[in-house]
Protein backbone atom coordinates (compact mmCIF):
# COMPACT_ATOMS: atom_id res chain seq x y z
CA UNK A 1 0.00 0.00 0.00
CA UNK A 2 1.41 3.41 -0.97
CA UNK A 3 1.68 6.09 1.71
CA UNK A 4 -0.72 8.31 -0.24
CA UNK A 5 -3.48 5.73 0.16
CA UNK A 6 -3.40 6.14 3.96
CA UNK A 7 -5.34 8.92 5.63
CA UNK A 8 -3.49 10.62 8.47
CA UNK A 9 -5.44 8.50 10.98
CA UNK A 10 -4.56 5.30 9.08
CA UNK A 11 -0.93 6.34 8.86
CA UNK A 12 -0.82 6.79 12.61
CA UNK A 13 -2.51 3.46 13.16
CA UNK A 14 0.19 1.83 11.01
CA UNK A 15 2.76 3.59 13.18
CA UNK A 16 1.15 2.32 16.40
CA UNK A 17 0.87 -1.27 15.19
CA UNK A 18 4.46 -1.27 13.94
CA UNK A 19 3.46 -1.77 10.29
CA UNK A 20 5.49 1.37 9.52
CA UNK A 21 8.15 3.28 11.40
CA UNK A 22 8.55 7.04 11.14
CA UNK A 23 11.87 6.38 9.38
CA UNK A 24 10.08 4.17 6.81
CA UNK A 25 7.64 7.01 6.16
CA UNK A 26 10.42 9.60 5.85
CA UNK A 27 12.51 7.44 3.51
CA UNK A 28 9.55 6.54 1.29
CA UNK A 29 8.53 10.21 1.12
CA UNK A 30 12.04 11.41 0.23
CA UNK A 31 12.37 8.71 -2.42
CA UNK A 32 9.01 9.62 -4.00
CA UNK A 33 9.92 13.32 -4.03
CA UNK A 34 13.23 12.52 -5.74
CA UNK A 35 11.38 10.45 -8.34
CA UNK A 36 8.50 12.80 -9.12
CA UNK A 37 9.61 16.33 -8.34
CA UNK A 38 11.54 16.76 -11.63
CA UNK A 39 8.20 16.46 -13.47
CA UNK A 40 6.29 18.67 -11.02
CA UNK A 41 8.80 21.32 -9.93
CA UNK A 42 6.95 21.65 -6.63
CA UNK A 43 9.87 21.52 -4.17
CA UNK A 44 12.52 24.24 -4.26
CA UNK A 45 14.35 22.69 -1.28
CA UNK A 46 14.20 19.21 0.23
CA UNK A 47 15.03 19.07 3.96
CA UNK A 48 16.34 15.50 4.06
CA UNK A 49 18.41 15.72 7.26
CA UNK A 50 15.69 17.48 9.21
CA UNK A 51 13.04 15.00 8.09
CA UNK A 52 15.15 12.02 9.14
CA UNK A 53 15.94 13.66 12.49
CA UNK A 54 12.26 14.38 13.14
CA UNK A 55 11.45 10.76 12.22
CA UNK A 56 14.09 9.49 14.62
CA UNK A 57 12.47 11.56 17.39
CA UNK A 58 9.10 9.89 16.75
CA UNK A 59 10.60 6.41 16.57
CA UNK A 60 12.34 7.06 19.89
CA UNK A 61 8.99 7.89 21.48
CA UNK A 62 7.57 4.65 20.07
CA UNK A 63 10.48 2.58 21.38
CA UNK A 64 10.08 4.17 24.80
CA UNK A 65 6.34 3.55 24.85
CA UNK A 66 5.60 7.26 25.12
CA UNK A 67 2.34 8.80 23.81
CA UNK A 68 2.61 10.10 20.26
CA UNK A 69 1.71 13.69 19.31
CA UNK A 70 -1.35 14.29 17.06
CA UNK A 71 0.50 14.47 13.73
CA UNK A 72 3.24 11.96 14.55
CA UNK A 73 5.25 10.97 11.44
CA UNK A 74 2.90 12.71 9.00
CA UNK A 75 4.94 14.02 6.04
CA UNK A 76 4.33 17.60 4.94
CA UNK A 77 5.94 20.58 3.20
CA UNK A 78 5.50 24.35 3.30
CA UNK A 79 5.29 27.19 0.79
CA UNK A 80 8.73 28.74 0.60
CA UNK A 81 7.66 31.95 2.31
CA UNK A 82 7.54 30.24 5.74
CA UNK A 83 10.71 30.54 7.80
CA UNK A 84 12.49 27.24 8.32
CA UNK A 85 15.50 27.39 10.63
CA UNK A 86 18.75 27.08 8.70
CA UNK A 87 17.35 28.07 5.28
CA UNK A 88 16.85 31.38 3.46
CA UNK A 89 13.17 32.25 3.10
CA UNK A 90 12.63 32.80 -0.62
CA UNK A 91 9.01 33.97 -0.96
CA UNK A 92 9.36 32.77 -4.54
CA UNK A 93 11.93 35.46 -5.28
CA UNK A 94 15.52 35.13 -6.41
CA UNK A 95 15.85 38.57 -4.79
CA UNK A 96 15.92 36.81 -1.41
CA UNK A 97 18.09 33.83 -2.32
CA UNK A 98 21.24 35.33 -0.78
CA UNK A 99 19.57 36.48 2.43
CA UNK A 100 20.75 35.00 5.73
CA UNK A 101 19.15 31.75 6.81
CA UNK A 102 16.19 31.95 9.18
CA UNK A 103 17.23 31.49 12.80
CA UNK A 104 13.99 29.85 13.85
CA UNK A 105 10.92 28.23 12.37
CA UNK A 106 7.78 30.20 11.60
CA UNK A 107 5.19 29.92 14.38
CA UNK A 108 3.08 27.51 12.31
CA UNK A 109 6.06 25.34 11.32
CA UNK A 110 7.12 25.14 14.96
CA UNK A 111 3.57 24.15 15.92
CA UNK A 112 3.63 21.35 13.34
CA UNK A 113 7.05 20.18 14.55
CA UNK A 114 5.68 20.08 18.11
CA UNK A 115 2.78 18.04 16.75
CA UNK A 116 5.17 15.42 15.41
CA UNK A 117 4.87 16.10 11.66
CA UNK A 118 7.87 15.50 9.39
CA UNK A 119 9.00 18.44 7.24
CA UNK A 120 10.09 17.35 3.75
CA UNK A 121 10.95 20.81 2.39
CA UNK A 122 9.84 24.08 0.90
CA UNK A 123 7.59 24.60 -2.11
CA UNK A 124 7.44 26.75 -5.22
CA UNK A 125 5.11 29.74 -5.54
CA UNK A 126 4.48 32.87 -7.56
CA UNK A 127 7.18 35.42 -6.78
CA UNK A 128 6.19 37.48 -3.69
CA UNK A 129 2.84 35.53 -3.68
CA UNK A 130 1.67 37.93 -6.41
CA UNK A 131 -0.08 35.76 -8.99
CA UNK A 132 -2.53 32.90 -9.47
CA UNK A 133 -0.53 30.54 -11.71
CA UNK A 134 2.88 29.65 -10.14
CA UNK A 135 4.62 30.49 -13.40
CA UNK A 136 7.81 31.70 -11.75
CA UNK A 137 10.37 33.12 -14.18
CA UNK A 138 13.33 32.22 -11.93
CA UNK A 139 12.27 28.94 -10.30
CA UNK A 140 10.14 27.70 -13.19
CA UNK A 141 6.45 26.81 -13.42
CA UNK A 142 4.97 24.18 -11.13
CA UNK A 143 3.14 21.52 -13.15
CA UNK A 144 -0.32 20.29 -12.24
CA UNK A 145 -0.20 16.59 -11.21
CA UNK A 146 -3.62 16.02 -12.86
CA UNK A 147 -2.17 17.10 -16.23
CA UNK A 148 1.48 18.12 -16.39
CA UNK A 149 0.87 20.51 -19.30
CA UNK A 150 -1.33 22.66 -17.06
CA UNK A 151 -0.76 25.21 -14.32
CA UNK A 152 -1.06 24.22 -10.67
CA UNK A 153 -2.63 27.58 -9.84
CA UNK A 154 -1.13 30.02 -7.39
CA UNK A 155 0.30 31.53 -5.57
CA UNK A 156 0.64 28.39 -3.39
CA UNK A 157 0.99 26.19 -6.49
CA UNK A 158 3.80 24.00 -5.13
CA UNK A 159 1.81 23.39 -1.95
CA UNK A 160 -1.22 22.15 -3.89
CA UNK A 161 0.79 20.09 -6.39
CA UNK A 162 2.75 18.32 -3.63
CA UNK A 163 -0.46 17.13 -1.95
CA UNK A 164 -2.33 16.37 -5.20
CA UNK A 165 0.58 14.18 -6.33
CA UNK A 166 0.31 12.19 -3.09
CA UNK A 167 3.88 12.96 -2.07
CA UNK A 168 2.93 14.46 1.31
CA UNK A 169 -0.27 14.25 3.34
CA UNK A 170 -0.63 17.98 3.81
CA UNK A 171 1.08 21.28 3.15
CA UNK A 172 0.93 24.88 4.23
CA UNK A 173 0.12 27.78 1.94
CA UNK A 174 -0.98 31.36 2.25
CA UNK A 175 -4.00 33.14 0.82
CA UNK A 176 -4.16 36.91 0.28
CA UNK A 177 -6.71 36.96 -2.54
CA UNK A 178 -7.20 33.26 -3.30
CA UNK A 179 -3.74 31.70 -3.16
CA UNK A 180 -4.94 28.62 -1.24
CA UNK A 181 -8.35 28.28 -2.88
CA UNK A 182 -7.23 28.73 -6.51
CA UNK A 183 -4.49 26.05 -6.52
CA UNK A 184 -6.70 23.71 -4.45
CA UNK A 185 -9.35 24.08 -7.14
CA UNK A 186 -7.02 23.57 -10.09
CA UNK A 187 -5.07 20.66 -8.56
CA UNK A 188 -8.17 18.90 -7.22
CA UNK A 189 -7.56 18.82 -3.47
CA UNK A 190 -9.06 20.44 -0.37
CA UNK A 191 -7.85 23.68 1.14
CA UNK A 192 -8.83 25.77 4.14
CA UNK A 193 -8.54 29.53 4.26
CA UNK A 194 -9.47 30.31 7.86
CA UNK A 195 -11.04 33.53 9.14
CA UNK A 196 -8.77 36.56 8.74
CA UNK A 197 -6.76 36.78 11.97
CA UNK A 198 -7.47 33.17 13.04
CA UNK A 199 -4.01 31.60 12.65
CA UNK A 200 -0.64 33.11 13.46
CA UNK A 201 1.33 34.50 10.53
CA UNK A 202 4.54 35.07 12.53
CA UNK A 203 7.60 33.98 10.62
CA UNK A 204 5.94 34.02 7.22
CA UNK A 205 7.15 36.55 4.68
CA UNK A 206 4.42 39.22 4.45
CA UNK A 207 2.85 40.42 1.23
CA UNK A 208 -0.31 42.38 2.17
CA UNK A 209 -0.71 42.67 5.95
CA UNK A 210 -4.39 43.65 5.61
CA UNK A 211 -5.29 40.49 3.70
CA UNK A 212 -2.70 37.73 4.29
CA UNK A 213 -3.93 34.43 5.77
CA UNK A 214 -2.17 31.09 6.26
CA UNK A 215 -3.84 27.70 5.91
CA UNK A 216 -3.49 24.01 5.07
CA UNK A 217 -4.09 21.77 2.02
CA UNK A 218 -5.02 18.06 2.28
CA UNK A 219 -6.83 15.30 0.37
CA UNK A 220 -9.71 14.81 2.81
CA UNK A 221 -11.82 16.93 5.14
CA UNK A 222 -10.71 14.81 8.09
CA UNK A 223 -7.01 15.37 7.37
CA UNK A 224 -7.64 19.07 6.78
CA UNK A 225 -9.47 19.39 10.12
CA UNK A 226 -6.71 17.51 11.97
CA UNK A 227 -4.04 19.85 10.63
CA UNK A 228 -6.14 22.98 11.15
CA UNK A 229 -6.75 21.96 14.77
CA UNK A 230 -3.00 21.50 15.28
CA UNK A 231 -2.31 24.98 13.86
CA UNK A 232 -4.63 26.78 16.26
CA UNK A 233 -3.25 28.65 19.25
CA UNK A 234 -2.50 32.12 20.50
CA UNK A 235 0.65 33.90 19.34
CA UNK A 236 1.19 37.12 21.26
CA UNK A 237 3.74 38.29 18.66
CA UNK A 238 1.13 38.44 15.87
CA UNK A 239 -0.63 41.81 16.14
CA UNK A 240 -3.20 40.76 13.54
CA UNK A 241 -4.31 37.60 15.32
CA UNK A 242 -7.84 37.72 16.74
CA UNK A 243 -8.16 37.03 20.44
CA UNK A 244 -10.20 33.84 20.08
CA UNK A 245 -10.12 30.58 22.03
CA UNK A 246 -9.16 27.40 20.22
CA UNK A 247 -12.14 25.74 18.55
CA UNK A 248 -11.28 22.16 17.52
CA UNK A 249 -13.20 21.02 14.45
CA UNK A 250 -12.41 17.32 14.12
CA UNK A 251 -14.81 15.89 16.70
CA UNK A 252 -17.94 17.31 15.05
CA UNK A 253 -16.80 16.74 11.46
CA UNK A 254 -18.89 13.62 10.86
CA UNK A 255 -22.08 15.50 11.67
CA UNK A 256 -21.72 16.51 8.04
CA UNK A 257 -24.74 18.47 6.84
CA UNK A 258 -26.87 17.71 9.92
CA UNK A 259 -28.77 20.95 10.57
CA UNK A 260 -26.63 22.96 8.12
CA UNK A 261 -28.49 25.69 6.25
CA UNK A 262 -26.80 26.09 2.88
CA UNK A 263 -27.33 28.58 0.07
CA UNK A 264 -25.84 29.33 -3.33
CA UNK A 265 -24.05 32.53 -4.22
CA UNK A 266 -25.47 33.84 -7.49
CA UNK A 267 -25.03 37.08 -9.39
CA UNK A 268 -21.34 37.90 -9.88
CA UNK A 269 -20.31 34.36 -8.85
CA UNK A 270 -22.68 32.76 -11.38
CA UNK A 271 -21.82 35.21 -14.14
CA UNK A 272 -18.01 35.06 -14.06
CA UNK A 273 -17.45 31.33 -14.52
CA UNK A 274 -17.95 28.69 -17.20
CA UNK A 275 -20.50 25.89 -17.46
CA UNK A 276 -18.22 23.37 -15.71
CA UNK A 277 -18.12 25.59 -12.63
CA UNK A 278 -21.89 26.18 -12.73
CA UNK A 279 -22.54 22.44 -13.05
CA UNK A 280 -20.32 21.71 -10.03
CA UNK A 281 -22.19 24.32 -7.97
CA UNK A 282 -25.52 22.75 -8.99
CA UNK A 283 -24.34 19.27 -7.92
CA UNK A 284 -23.17 20.53 -4.52
CA UNK A 285 -26.34 22.61 -4.07
CA UNK A 286 -28.51 19.53 -4.61
CA UNK A 287 -26.39 17.47 -2.23
CA UNK A 288 -26.50 20.12 0.50
CA UNK A 289 -30.18 21.00 0.00
CA UNK A 290 -29.22 24.54 -0.93
CA UNK A 291 -32.31 25.74 -2.75
CA UNK A 292 -32.00 29.48 -2.06
CA UNK A 293 -29.75 31.78 -4.03
CA UNK A 294 -28.29 34.96 -2.58
CA UNK A 295 -26.22 37.67 -4.19
CA UNK A 296 -23.53 39.97 -2.89
CA UNK A 297 -24.31 43.45 -4.16
CA UNK A 298 -21.10 45.21 -5.15
CA UNK A 299 -19.00 42.02 -5.32
CA UNK A 300 -17.13 43.51 -8.27
CA UNK A 301 -16.22 46.62 -6.29
CA UNK A 302 -15.08 44.35 -3.47
CA UNK A 303 -12.74 42.66 -5.92
CA UNK A 304 -11.45 46.00 -7.15
CA UNK A 305 -10.88 47.12 -3.56
CA UNK A 306 -8.94 43.95 -2.75
CA UNK A 307 -6.86 44.55 -5.88
CA UNK A 308 -6.11 48.15 -4.82
CA UNK A 309 -5.16 47.23 -1.25
CA UNK A 310 -2.96 44.42 -2.56
CA UNK A 311 -1.23 46.63 -5.11
CA UNK A 312 -0.71 49.45 -2.64
CA UNK A 313 0.60 47.45 0.33
CA UNK A 314 2.60 45.07 -1.87
CA UNK A 315 4.08 47.97 -3.83
CA UNK A 316 5.05 49.82 -0.68
CA UNK A 317 6.61 46.67 0.77
CA UNK A 318 8.91 46.21 -2.22
CA UNK A 319 9.60 49.86 -3.04
CA UNK A 320 13.15 50.00 -1.57
CA UNK A 321 14.16 46.91 -3.53
CA UNK A 322 12.39 48.15 -6.67
CA UNK A 323 14.56 51.24 -6.40
CA UNK A 324 17.83 49.49 -5.55
CA UNK A 325 17.78 46.23 -7.53
CA UNK A 326 15.01 46.29 -10.14
CA UNK A 327 16.94 43.85 -12.33
CA UNK A 328 16.44 41.13 -9.70
CA UNK A 329 12.64 41.29 -9.81
CA UNK A 330 10.21 38.86 -11.35
CA UNK A 331 9.47 40.51 -14.71
CA UNK A 332 5.86 39.33 -14.62
CA UNK A 333 5.09 41.50 -11.60
CA UNK A 334 7.76 44.23 -11.33
CA UNK A 335 5.84 47.12 -12.90
CA UNK A 336 2.59 45.92 -11.31
CA UNK A 337 4.27 46.35 -7.91
CA UNK A 338 5.67 49.72 -8.95
CA UNK A 339 2.24 50.92 -10.09
CA UNK A 340 0.87 49.86 -6.72
CA UNK A 341 3.48 51.95 -4.92
CA UNK A 342 2.21 55.00 -6.79
CA UNK A 343 -1.49 54.67 -5.87
CA UNK A 344 -2.98 57.84 -4.33
CA UNK A 345 -3.75 57.37 -0.64
CA UNK A 346 -7.41 58.35 -1.22
CA UNK A 347 -7.93 55.20 -3.31
CA UNK A 348 -6.31 52.95 -0.72
CA UNK A 349 -8.25 54.40 2.21
CA UNK A 350 -11.52 54.28 0.29
CA UNK A 351 -10.86 50.59 -0.37
CA UNK A 352 -10.25 49.94 3.35
CA UNK A 353 -13.44 51.78 4.31
CA UNK A 354 -15.40 49.97 1.61
CA UNK A 355 -14.20 46.74 3.22
CA UNK A 356 -16.02 47.65 6.42
CA UNK A 357 -19.11 48.64 4.43
CA UNK A 358 -19.07 45.34 2.53
CA UNK A 359 -18.74 43.36 5.78
CA UNK A 360 -21.73 45.22 7.20
CA UNK A 361 -23.77 44.38 4.11
CA UNK A 362 -22.85 40.69 3.96
CA UNK A 363 -22.56 39.41 7.54
CA UNK A 364 -26.33 39.59 8.27
CA UNK A 365 -26.83 36.88 5.61
CA UNK A 366 -25.34 34.39 8.05
CA UNK A 367 -28.41 34.76 10.27
CA UNK A 368 -30.15 32.69 7.57
CA UNK A 369 -27.32 30.54 6.19
CA UNK A 370 -24.47 28.53 7.70
CA UNK A 371 -22.66 27.88 4.44
CA UNK A 372 -22.72 29.61 1.05
CA UNK A 373 -21.52 27.80 -2.07
CA UNK A 374 -19.61 29.45 -4.94
CA UNK A 375 -17.04 28.34 -7.51
CA UNK A 376 -13.40 28.82 -6.45
CA UNK A 377 -12.15 29.50 -9.97
CA UNK A 378 -13.88 30.62 -13.17
CA UNK A 379 -12.69 27.44 -14.94
CA UNK A 380 -10.42 24.41 -14.56
CA UNK A 381 -6.63 24.56 -14.98
CA UNK A 382 -5.36 26.25 -18.13
CA UNK A 383 -2.23 25.21 -19.96
CA UNK A 384 1.10 26.63 -18.83
CA UNK A 385 1.79 29.85 -20.70
CA UNK A 386 -1.87 30.44 -21.65
CA UNK A 387 -2.28 34.20 -21.35
CA UNK A 388 -6.07 34.53 -21.38
CA UNK A 389 -9.22 32.73 -20.28
CA UNK A 390 -12.52 33.24 -22.08
CA UNK A 391 -15.26 33.79 -19.48
CA UNK A 392 -18.69 35.38 -19.84
CA UNK A 393 -17.89 36.33 -23.44
CA UNK A 394 -14.72 38.20 -22.49
CA UNK A 395 -11.02 37.35 -22.78
CA UNK A 396 -9.42 37.94 -19.37
CA UNK A 397 -5.75 37.75 -18.32
CA UNK A 398 -5.23 34.33 -16.71
CA UNK A 399 -2.61 35.42 -14.16
CA UNK A 400 -4.88 38.05 -12.56
CA UNK A 401 -8.33 36.57 -13.21
CA UNK A 402 -8.12 33.03 -11.80
CA UNK A 403 -8.78 34.64 -8.42
CA UNK A 404 -11.70 36.84 -9.38
CA UNK A 405 -14.19 34.63 -7.47
CA UNK A 406 -12.00 34.24 -4.38
CA UNK A 407 -11.00 37.88 -3.95
CA UNK A 408 -14.34 39.24 -2.66
CA UNK A 409 -14.48 36.47 -0.02
CA UNK A 410 -10.98 36.96 1.43
CA UNK A 411 -11.67 40.70 1.33
CA UNK A 412 -14.48 39.91 3.77
CA UNK A 413 -12.11 37.69 5.76
CA UNK A 414 -14.58 34.79 5.90
CA UNK A 415 -13.46 31.18 6.43
CA UNK A 416 -13.65 28.99 3.34
CA UNK A 417 -13.13 25.27 2.77
CA UNK A 418 -12.43 24.46 -0.88
CA UNK A 419 -13.48 21.05 -2.23
CA UNK A 420 -12.84 19.65 -5.72
CA UNK A 421 -15.50 18.08 -7.94
CA UNK A 422 -14.78 16.45 -11.28
CA UNK A 423 -15.90 18.18 -14.49
CA UNK A 424 -16.94 16.51 -17.73
CA UNK A 425 -13.45 17.21 -19.11
CA UNK A 426 -12.00 15.02 -16.36
CA UNK A 427 -10.23 17.96 -14.75
CA UNK A 428 -11.23 19.05 -11.24
CA UNK A 429 -12.77 22.36 -10.26
CA UNK A 430 -13.07 23.59 -6.70
CA UNK A 431 -16.04 24.99 -4.82
CA UNK A 432 -15.82 27.50 -2.01
CA UNK A 433 -17.85 26.55 1.08
CA UNK A 434 -18.06 29.88 2.89
CA UNK A 435 -19.04 30.33 6.53
CA UNK A 436 -19.39 33.16 9.07
CA UNK A 437 -16.29 34.40 10.94
CA UNK A 438 -14.72 31.69 13.16
CA UNK A 439 -17.16 29.06 11.85
CA UNK A 440 -14.46 26.99 10.14
CA UNK A 441 -16.16 23.93 11.65
CA UNK A 442 -19.27 24.49 9.52
CA UNK A 443 -17.32 24.93 6.27
CA UNK A 444 -15.41 21.73 7.04
CA UNK A 445 -18.63 19.86 7.87
CA UNK A 446 -20.10 20.87 4.51
CA UNK A 447 -16.93 19.57 2.84
CA UNK A 448 -17.28 16.32 4.77
CA UNK A 449 -20.95 16.06 3.74
CA UNK A 450 -19.95 16.23 0.07
CA UNK A 451 -17.33 13.54 0.69
CA UNK A 452 -19.91 11.35 2.45
CA UNK A 453 -22.03 11.54 -0.72
CA UNK A 454 -19.08 10.52 -2.90
CA UNK A 455 -18.87 13.82 -4.74
CA UNK A 456 -15.36 14.98 -3.81
CA UNK A 457 -12.60 13.83 -6.16
CA UNK A 458 -9.36 14.43 -4.29
CA UNK A 459 -7.45 11.16 -4.43
CA UNK A 460 -3.74 11.37 -5.22
CA UNK A 461 -2.91 11.74 -8.90
CA UNK A 462 -0.58 9.36 -10.68
CA UNK A 463 2.30 11.48 -11.92
CA UNK A 464 3.74 10.37 -15.23
CA UNK A 465 5.60 12.32 -17.85
CA UNK B 1 -10.60 59.55 -13.08
CA UNK B 2 -8.77 60.86 -16.10
CA UNK B 3 -7.44 59.29 -19.24
CA UNK B 4 -4.03 57.94 -20.15
CA UNK B 5 -2.14 61.14 -21.14
CA UNK B 6 -2.72 62.68 -17.71
CA UNK B 7 -1.52 59.51 -15.97
CA UNK B 8 1.71 59.87 -17.91
CA UNK B 9 2.32 63.20 -16.21
CA UNK B 10 1.30 61.86 -12.79
CA UNK B 11 3.56 58.84 -13.15
CA UNK B 12 6.52 60.98 -14.24
CA UNK B 13 6.08 63.06 -11.09
CA UNK B 14 5.78 59.97 -8.92
CA UNK B 15 8.93 58.59 -10.52
CA UNK B 16 10.73 61.70 -9.25
CA UNK B 17 9.04 61.74 -5.84
CA UNK B 18 9.95 58.10 -5.20
CA UNK B 19 13.50 58.53 -6.60
CA UNK B 20 13.16 55.93 -9.30
CA UNK B 21 15.10 55.72 -12.52
CA UNK B 22 13.06 54.03 -15.25
CA UNK B 23 13.71 53.48 -18.93
CA UNK B 24 11.04 53.97 -21.60
CA UNK B 25 10.11 50.29 -21.74
CA UNK B 26 9.47 50.18 -17.99
CA UNK B 27 7.54 53.47 -18.15
CA UNK B 28 5.29 52.01 -20.84
CA UNK B 29 4.56 48.90 -18.76
CA UNK B 30 4.06 51.03 -15.64
CA UNK B 31 1.49 53.13 -17.51
CA UNK B 32 -0.25 49.95 -18.65
CA UNK B 33 -0.43 48.58 -15.09
CA UNK B 34 -1.42 51.89 -13.51
CA UNK B 35 -4.16 52.53 -16.06
CA UNK B 36 -5.67 49.15 -15.19
CA UNK B 37 -5.65 49.98 -11.48
CA UNK B 38 -7.11 53.44 -12.18
CA UNK B 39 -10.03 51.85 -14.02
CA UNK B 40 -10.77 49.78 -10.90
CA UNK B 41 -10.51 52.84 -8.65
CA UNK B 42 -13.12 54.73 -10.66
CA UNK B 43 -16.28 52.91 -9.46
CA UNK B 44 -14.84 52.57 -5.95
CA UNK B 45 -14.22 56.31 -5.63
CA UNK B 46 -17.72 57.00 -6.97
CA UNK B 47 -19.23 54.73 -4.29
CA UNK B 48 -20.97 56.72 -1.52
CA UNK B 49 -19.77 55.71 1.95
CA UNK B 50 -21.19 56.86 5.26
CA UNK B 51 -19.01 59.65 6.65
CA UNK B 52 -18.67 57.79 9.98
CA UNK B 53 -17.52 54.59 8.35
CA UNK B 54 -14.09 53.44 9.54
CA UNK B 55 -11.64 51.01 7.99
CA UNK B 56 -12.17 47.30 8.63
CA UNK B 57 -10.28 45.53 11.43
CA UNK B 58 -9.85 41.97 12.61
CA UNK B 59 -13.00 40.08 13.63
CA UNK B 60 -13.25 39.72 17.40
CA UNK B 61 -16.43 37.72 17.75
Amino acid sequence: MKLAEFTIAQLQNALLTGELSARDIALQTLSAIEQHNPALNAWTEVTTDRMLQEAEGIDRLRRDGQPLPPLAAVPYAVKNLFDVAGYSTLAGASLFSDRPAARQDAWAVNKLAQSGALLSGMLNMDAYAYGFTTENSHYGATHNPRDLTRIAGGSSGGSAAAVAAGLVHFSLGTDTNGSIRVPASLCGILGLKPTFGRLSRSGSHPFVASLDHIGPFARSAEDLALVYDALQGRDSDDAFQADQPQQPTLAALDKGQEGLRCGVLGGYFHQWCNDDARAAVAVAARALNASDEVTFADAEIARYSAFLITASEGGNHYLPALRATPERFEPLSRERLLAGAMIPSAWYIQAQRFRRHFQQQILPLFAHFDVLIAPATPCSATTIGQETIHINGVDLPTRASMGMLTQPISFLGLPVATVPLQTTSGLPIGLQLIAAPFKEDLALRAARALEQQGLVMAQAATVSR
Amino acid sequence: MKDTPEWTTYLAQMEQVLALDLDDARRAELLNQFTRIAAMAQPLMAYPLDDRLEVAGVYQA
